[in-house]
């Protein structure tokens, strides 16, 4: 691949030369535009997750990098990804999350969609009271699907509709938490909770990547979980993030647990892992429970962050369950102030992107060298 | 359209009820005198049974297609191909 961008080269150098992407990144619209096709586009990136839509026909629509989408199960029981916009005139189809009972119908001119996306209707088109016209072919004017793969309940989507296939794709973390290819159980209402960062995206992403601030932003980890006991992980272009060898299971009074994901190695009984899957997902495993984050950036310097939890089996203790949201949602909030500490940073001049600590860094460089080369390659391409 | 019928639809519309807005313009169709004014309020009919999954909407587009007002095959059942025979059609 050649670099042409020299800062984009020096993001890609080695880690302890290495610099990280320049602050335009974290606060340019036009740098979150190109990273919108660079980042987001070309791959396999998370939505929301399957379990927000229970039911056929929940409906909710998302608005996703500035693009309107709708997310559905539709009629056949599949989770479907469309743009959420009707074919005649571009009006907006579903403006609330509601249950579609039959069809879509545009509240414009009442132009009619299957939960599948097909045009079934189309009233007075060819005058008043006639529905069909020889020029309108309905077979072609559906609604345009997003490619889209359900994971782990989370609903990854490929904007470009050119990445390879999710599995291949996605092949070595599907390997590497293979013991987790089971049924997930999303823990209800009480495990899903969204906080807004006043960041950008990935510093969201930075942050959760890497041990290093364990012990000065998470002070509370600190009795059992010492840095010592943390091991980076790095995947060249797919994720990083950062394993413990201590994960220690929340008990209640009774010492009752969440029951374990069945068949696990051995290595998981005090072991857990959590990464950055690039482009916008953080998701973390442990024997007995699992989380997945989901970034919705909006604009360069916000964040959404969806947080949910998920259990090895349908019913666990609802007091547990409760108590364990509660905790990894301070962990989660005792995270902000340094997304929106470093966004506040990136308006400094004289950042250069900064270093990157050559043993504690190695995962947040990871993630800058596969968006830098993913930027460059885009570059090259355009050119 | 007698005004107790104009009234009643005002009424559906603006609390979105969604199946009397289907009865109330099949109504209104099977009264007018005029075939334009059913094949209109015919459409609506068959609009909001479609958007309520109403099995109304099966008979109200056989109606619709035998009028010569909406293309021919397949039946109104969601979530099939849209109509590719072009019976029917205006052009």
């Amino acid at each position: 691949m050649t670099v042409i961008d020299p800062i984009l080269a020096d993001v890609q150098k080695p880690t302890s030369q290495a610099r990280g992407l320049p602050n335009a990144h974290y606060t340019d619209a036009s740098a979150f535009a190109e990273e919108r096709d660079a980042l987001f586009g070309a791959g396999w990136a998370g939505l929301a997750v399957a379990s927000e839509v229970p039911q056929i026909g929940d409906a909710i629509p998302i608005t996703f990098l500035d693009m309107p989408l709708l997310l559905i199960r539709s009629r056949d029981n599949a989770v479907r990804v469309f743009q959420n916009i009707c074919r005649h005139r571009g009006m907006i189809l579903v403006e609330a999350p509601r249950r579609i009972e039959g069809a879509i119908r545009c509240p414009y001119h009442s132009w009619c969609y299957s939960t599948q996306g097909q045009l079934v209707a189309t009233p007075h088109v060819g005058g008043p009271g006639y529905n069909s016209h020889a020029d309108l072919d309905r077979t072609t004017l559906g609604l345009i699907e997003v490619r889209s793969h359900v994971w782990r309940d989370v609903v990854w989507i490929n904007l470009s509709g050119h990445a390879p296939d999710f599995e291949a794709a996605m092949a070595d973390v599907i390997a590497r938490w293979g013991d987790f290819e089971q049924p997930v159980h999303h823990g209800g209402a009480d495990s899903r909770f969204s906080l807004t960062v006043e960041g950008n995206w990935k510093l969201a992403i930075e942050n959760y990547c890497e041990s290093y601030h364990l012990p000065w932003v998470h002070p509370g980890l600190n009795s059992y979980s010492r840095l010592e006991d943390h091991y980076n992980i790095e995947m060249d272009g797919l994720t990083s993030g950062q394993g413990t060898k201590v994960y220690r299971q929340l008990r209640d009074e009774a010492g009752t647990t969440f029951p374990d994901f069945p068949g696990l190695d051995a290595k998981w009984d005090a072991g857990a892992e959590y990464l950055s899957i690039y482009p916008n997902v953080l998701m973390g495993v442990h024997r007995d429970h699992a989380f997945a984050i989901i970034l919705r950036p909006d604009g360069p310097g916000r964040t959404h962050e969806h947080v949910h939890l998920y259990y090895a089996a349908e019913d666990t203790d609802d007091t547990l369950r409760r108590r364990n949201a509660a905790q990894w949602k301070e962990v989660f909030e005792e995270d902000i102030f340094v997304v929106e500490g470093m966004q506040l940073g990136r308006r400094a001049p004289g950042f250069d992107g900064g270093r990157f600590s050559p043993a504690m860094d190695g995962p947040t460089h990871c993630f800058h060298r596969w968006a830098a080369g993913r930027l460059a390659q885009a570059r090259t391409v355009e050119a | 359209m007698s005004r107790t019928l104009d009234s009643a639809l005002s009424a559906a519309h603006a609390t979105g009820d969604l199946d009397a807005l289907v009865g109330l313009y099949h109504r209104a169709a099977t009264d007018a005198n005029a075939e334009d004014a059913a094949g209109f309020y015919l459409t609506h009919a068959y609009i909001f049974a479609l958007e309520r999954g109403d099995p109304r909407a099966e008979a109200l587009r056989d109606h619709l297609v035998f009028l010569g007002r909406e293309s021919g095959p397949p039946a109104p059942g969601l979530d099939q191909p849209a109509a590719g025979a072009m019976g029917g059609v205006r052009t």
